[in-house]
């Protein structure tokens, strides 16, 4: 195509985007980091595999815990029986005794469970003995044998509780059809032991099954499990890693040149900061209220009021988070560095500040050390929100929501001071 | 038209009116008092080896880099004095893709758009124009991380034009991508001009220079060696019509390869 054609060609086109004034100052200051904002969420959740894998690491998180500490909150013991009674009471005992909840039976026969109690393997055994059956059903007083080691443990303090309880309610039921049996031949109305046994025995069966009282089950405030223990620490470990991370999408940004770009529209520095930061606390949100909003339903230890404390806090934690990803994004140089600091950061501040183990209550080195990351902060409003029950209003949660906001407003200065838009800026 | 190694100063209708402009990176001079001037509606060319300091130069006319000494003044405002006033009077396509690839093209356009200082339906208007314009309306909703590099580099070419500048900076728009879409781009950039946009274009492609450029400065260690249309250049060597352009370039940076720094 020669010159002139093209030109020629291109006359239409001109009218479309040609060069002429200058683009009238629009579009308040206040508007463009919130554009910004908006731009770093979209991208986020339209890349899937970024947006999978930030999704997935919270349910992995959650099963990890699932699988640690699911059913620990419930009471679970075994219970090992020596049944030397040969008759179907004892049976029944032993049966119901497995049936009860968080309660296993292990039968032994008499010289194993001796010698395993001799040799402390387990601290208690429940011996039926022989007559149990006989004496339950002629009316009179059942015995039962209970062997232990010291105390007997704690559990099996428990499980004799049960056993007891079960063994009074069988002779009990055994006692009353005795009585119904006399009653009704003292009314000329002579019945089969058998056939009144068998007929009390399905009244107090469905009595068992619909029993007239009803239990209702509430939370109030929190509960003290392991989960209510560890999850916070994995909300700010989660939080701080996926936001440190967010800076290796800033610095990659950076070699690309976009942050450049941006430099020459309307676009200040600070708007473009404030802009990445937003985005950063809107996908770390995101990513906070997906795992908490698992966790609810599996764990169950929130009440809506409660839920709504911790997410509140929860999005302190996250401005703070990502003030420190910015922070980490305006020092590196590569995306490489980034990388390599927000996993060794994320480790430390992990490690010292308490989210495997309760450093609050820390002296000496350890107890400075972990008072100067950002999870010693977090960790410690959210277990006082999650499992002392606290509240906003606490002085201690207040304390804690001041640090976090003294690291975010000191992060944020910090990343203004030394953000660069191009990778080759002193 | 001063020529050769002396710095050409001219004085007209000058839209731009670089003086002097120097920049040194760590004791290293990248930049040595270039001076220069660009008139409305001119398509200018900056060529040079690698490392001749041409995109140095324009981050610095584009406000982006902080100049050492010497000033730039674009529209009447000074890139030192008054960066926002030249802002609002450049478009700049960056040598890098510089877009986000997870976005669609029309969304790209659309944020440049608004932090150019657009409204919203001015931004989606506009884009929708520009995407026209580069040839990728039916793609623009598209993510661009599917477009092939010519349409990436047409994209970053649209990008540019979100704020309808007065001067457009073009450093390298036609790198790695096919015949057609370069094609495509010259025919944009000479529609541009014949609009009245004042073009600052970068290439290591003489030819492109040579098609499209009514004014070149050859840059050579930061410096410009010479100032000139691309005929009276190559009138220097003999025979424009059997002189190429490349010949006056090679003539007056020499053979030597030349590495980035």
């Amino acid at each position: 195509m020669g010159h002139e054609d093209t030109r020629g060609d291109m006359r239409e086109c001109g009218a479309v985007a040609t060069g002429g004034r200058a683009v009238p100052a629009r579009g308040g200051v206040g508007v463009r980091p919130l554009v910004v904002a908006g731009k770093e969420l979209k991208t986020y959740l339209l890349d899937v595999q970024a947006l999978f894998f930030s999704l997935a690491l919270p349910l992995l998180l959650v099963g990890l815990m699932v699988a640690a500490f699911g059913g620990q909150d419930e009471f679970h013991a075994t219970a090992y029986v020596v049944n030397l009674d040969r008759g179907e009471v004892g049976a029944d005992l032993v049966a119901r005794l497995d049936a009860a909840p968080g309660i296993e039976v292990e039968l032994l026969d008499e010289g194993t469970a001796a010698r395993r109690l001799d040799r402390s393997q387990i601290l208690c055994a429940i011996v039926i003995p022989p007559g149990f059956s006989d004496d339950v059903k002629a009316g009179r007083p059942p015995e039962l044998i209970i062997r232990r080691r010291g105390t007997g443990g704690r559990e099996g303090q428990i499980v004799v509780s049960y056993a007891l309880g079960l063994t009074r309610e069988v002779a009990g039921e055994h006692l009353v059809a005795g009585r119904v049996t006399e009653v009704l031949a003292g009314m000329g109305r002579p019945a089969a032991r058998e056939t009144v046994d068998a007929r009390v025995a399905a009244l107090f069966a469905e009595a068992r099954a619909e029993p007239p009282v009803e239990v209702v089950e509430e939370a109030v405030g929190a509960r003290a499990e392991p989960v209510a223990i560890y999850l916070p620490g994995l909300v700010s470990m989660f939080a701080l890693f996926s936001l440190t991370l967010v800076s290796v999408g800033i610095v990659e940004e950076r070699k690309k040149g976009t942050l450049e770009r941006l430099m020459t529209t309307r676009l200040t520095r600070g708007e473009l900061l404030t802009g990445m930061w937003l985005g950063s606390i809107g996908r770390g949100l995101l990513q906070i209220l997906f795992l908490l909003g698992v966790a609810w339903p599996i764990f169950r230890i929130f009440t809506p009021a409660s839920f709504a404390r911790v997410v509140a806090f929860s999005a302190l934690v996250v401005v703070s988070a990502a003030g420190i990803g910015l922070v980490i994004a305006a020092l590196a140089r590569t995306a490489e560095q980034a990388n390599w600091i927000a996993v060794f950061f994320t480790m430390v501040m992990t490690t010292l500040g308490g989210s495997f183990f309760d450093v609050s209550g820390a002296r000496g080195v350890l107890g400075v050390a972990s008072r100067l990351t950002y999870n010693f902060w977090a960790n410690d409003g959210l277990r006082r929100l999650i499992a002392r029950g606290e509240t906003l209003a606490s002085p201690a949660v207040l304390t804690d929501m001041a640090v976090l906001a003294g690291i975010a407003v000191v992060s944020w200065a910090v990343a203004a001071a030394f953000f660069r838009v191009r990778a080759d800026e002193r | 038209m001063a020529a050769g190694t002396g710095q050409v100063h001219e004085r007209g209708d000058a839209f731009v009116e670089v003086r002097e402009l120097r920049k040194v990176f760590d004791g290293i001079t990248a930049v040595d008092g270039v001076s220069f001037t660009i008139q409305r509606g001119e398509i200018f060319g900056l060529l040079g080896p690698n490392g001749a300091g041409k995109t140095t130069t324009i981050r610095m006319m584009a406000t982006t880099l902080p100049v050492t000494s010497g000033d730039v003044i674009v529209a009447g405002h000074s890139v030192h004095d008054d960066p926002a006033a030249v802002r609002r009077h450049i478009g700049v396509c960056p040598q890098e893709l510089a877009l986000y690839p997870e976005l669609s093209a029309l969304d790209n356009l659309m944020f440049f758009g608004l932090m150019g200082g657009l409204t919203r339906a001015e931004a989606r208007s506009r884009a929708m124009e520009n995407l026209e314009l580069v040839g990728l309306a039916d793609r623009a909703r598209h993510r661009v991380a599917k477009f092939s590099g010519g349409m990436k580099r047409r994209v970053n070419l649209a990008i540019a034009l979100m704020s309808r500048p007065e001067l457009l900076f073009l450093d390298e728009p036609t790198v790695g991508v096919d015949p057609q879409s370069r094609n495509h781009i010259f025919t944009t950039i000479e529609g541009l001009r014949d609009g009245g946009m004042t073009v600052l274009y970068t290439t290591h492609y003489m030819e492109e220079a040579d098609r499209l450029c009514d004014r070149v400065a050859i840059m050579d260690a930061g410096r410009i060696v010479a100032l000139d249309t691309p005929h009276n250049l190559k009138a220097r060597l003999g025979d424009p019509e059997k002189v190429t352009l490349e010949d006056v370039f090679l003539h007056l940076t020499g053979r030597r390869l030349r590495d980035e720094g």
